[in-house]
């Protein structure tokens, strides 16, 4: 979504397929969604009722799970393999992430104590958000989808059509976002059951020694907030990612808008004026969210799981 | 609601969790957990190192003094030396000079005894010879030969007359 330009192109294809009848908010929609689970990439048989059905996001996560692991590994490896410890090429901002999540979220929130073992989750957890963002405004399924278009020119339901639905960003999901907010309930759960024992961790959710009419108020609220917040977790990320792209999109689809009622010389006079500079404006400021939605999560994660180590009321 | 935005998925809930349980386990096993031993192992590698240099320039700054103390009783002992063997130097020079001198009037003095005593011999040596020499010439002249008696005589006076000569 990095070039305004491939997604009014592919806009354009959409606008074309419904003829006159361009609808921005299904366009929209269909663009930050999830493809349809009906018609998956991959079919799997369900399983408990749960279809495992891989679509475009799970096809998301896998990508961008698989880059990680092979350009971190390979980095790592490379690093380790030295007779001397010099950090080369990326190593270096590696190494720079990997001493900024331990020294700076890690180690103020958990404690020394516990730095190590909390550390490779926050460092995991902060790579992969990122790179889910970050790969939503790199145009690879544009391009795709524009080479299929002029090139390769495949039947309707190919493999590679089926690529094209759906939007790219699987962190804007909330399924999956809520998935990575349960890793982080999770991890809370084990960090306090770690540090102070299964049950005691429980008893720690309320503050000991107050009057007993104030934990019938106390325990209720506790439990509500330790389920707000991977609550919050979820939302938070979700809907930053979809919203810029939606923003985007809307400010794109002011093109077909304008053509529709004005014809088509000042459809592309707006895309030119105001859609694609601005569009490319807000780009930019995505590459920040995407920054700092991927660090806010981490951060929480890391407070989150370091209240659980150290209770305080 | 059949907005896809809010349509729940548990397939893809469950795919999420899966894939980011296995980068988890893989990312922690082969690269977060050796890599930040690695740091700390390079961090206090570093801090070592640092500590070494330190000590070291202390161990420097603590030979450095020592070679300047042993320097400066190095020189104050060879100055107490120069002195010192300048006063014997002077003081053997005396004494040799002493025994020089003392060496050569004894030498002096031997030298002259010596003079003395062969002055005697040689007195004593021209003596005879004169009273051989007086006494063939006295024979020659009587032309003969006195006797025994009157030779023994003469020269006990001649003798009386040279001892005579000589005590004056």
């Amino acid at each position: 979504m990095m070039l305004g330009q491939e997604h009014a192109q592919e806009l354009g294809e959409h606008a074309a397929g419904v003829a006159e009848k361009f609808n921005a908010g299904e366009t929209i929609i269909h663009h930050v969604s999830n493809s349809p689970i009906s018609e998956p990439l991959i079919h799997l048989p369900k399983l408990a009722g749960i279809d495992f059905s891989v679509t475009k996001h799970v096809l998301m996560l896998w990508l961008v799970a698989a880059f990680v692991l092979v350009v971190v590994i390979t980095t790592v490896r490379r690093y380790l393999k030295q007779d001397k410890p010099i950090p080369t090429g990326f190593m270096n901002p590696l190494e720079a992430l990997v001493e900024f999540i331990r020294d700076s979220i890690a180690l103020p929130n958990v404690g020394k104590k516990w730095v190590n073992t909390w550390t490779p989750l926050l460092l995991t957890l902060f790579v992969f958000i990122f790179c889910a963002n970050a790969v939503g405004l790199v145009p690879i399924f544009d391009v795709l989808g524009l080479v299929d278009h002029f090139v390769l020119h495949t039947g309707d339901h190919s493999f590679i059509k089926q690529l094209l639905h759906g939007g790219t960003t699987a962190t804007a999901n909330y399924n999956v976002t809520a998935a990575l907010a349960m890793i982080t309930f999770s991890a809370i759960i084990v960090a306090g059951s770690r540090a102070h024992g299964v049950v005691q961790h429980w008893i720690n959710l309320v503050p000991h020694g107050l009057a007993w009419p104030i934990y019938i108020l106390l325990i209720p609220i506790e439990l509500m907030g330790m389920l707000v917040r991977p609550f919050a977790l979820t939302m938070r990320l979700a809907a930053n990612m979809t919203g810029g792209h939606i923003a985007i999109l809307a400010i794109l689809s002011f093109v077909f808008l304008f053509a529709k009622m004005f014809g088509h010389a000042v459809g592309v006079g707006v895309g030119v004026a105001a859609s694609v500079p601005l569009a490319t404006a807000i780009s930019a400021l995505e590459i920040i969210v995407v920054l700092v939605q991927a660090y806010v999560f981490t951060l929480l994660s890391a407070v989150f799981i370091g209240m659980a180590i150290h209770v305080h009321h | 609601m059949d907005n896809p935005l809010v349509q729940p998925d548990p397939g893809l809930f469950i795919w999420t969790i899966v894939t980011f349980l296995v980068l988890l386990t893989l990312l922690a096993k082969f690269a977060w957990k050796p890599l930040l031993e690695a740091l700390e192992t390079r961090q206090q590698g570093i801090r070592q190192a640092l500590d070494d240099a330190q000590a070291a320039k202390q161990e420097l700054q603590r030979l450095e003094q020592e070679a300047a103390q042993m320097m400066r009783k190095a020189r104050a002992e060879a100055e107490v030396l120069i002195t010192q063997s300048r006063a014997d130097a002077d003081r053997l020079r005396e004494e040799i000079r002493q025994k020089a001198k003392a060496d050569a009037e004894g030498i002096m003095r031997n030298a002259e005894r010596q003079i003395q005593l062969e002055t005697g011999r040689a007195l004593q040596q021209i003596r005879s010879e004169a009273v051989d020499l007086s006494v063939m010439i006295a024979s020659k002249i009587i032309q003969r030969n006195i006797t025994k008696e009157d030779n023994e005589r003469l020269i006990a006076d001649a003798l009386k007359q040279v001892e005579g000569t000589r005590a004056n």
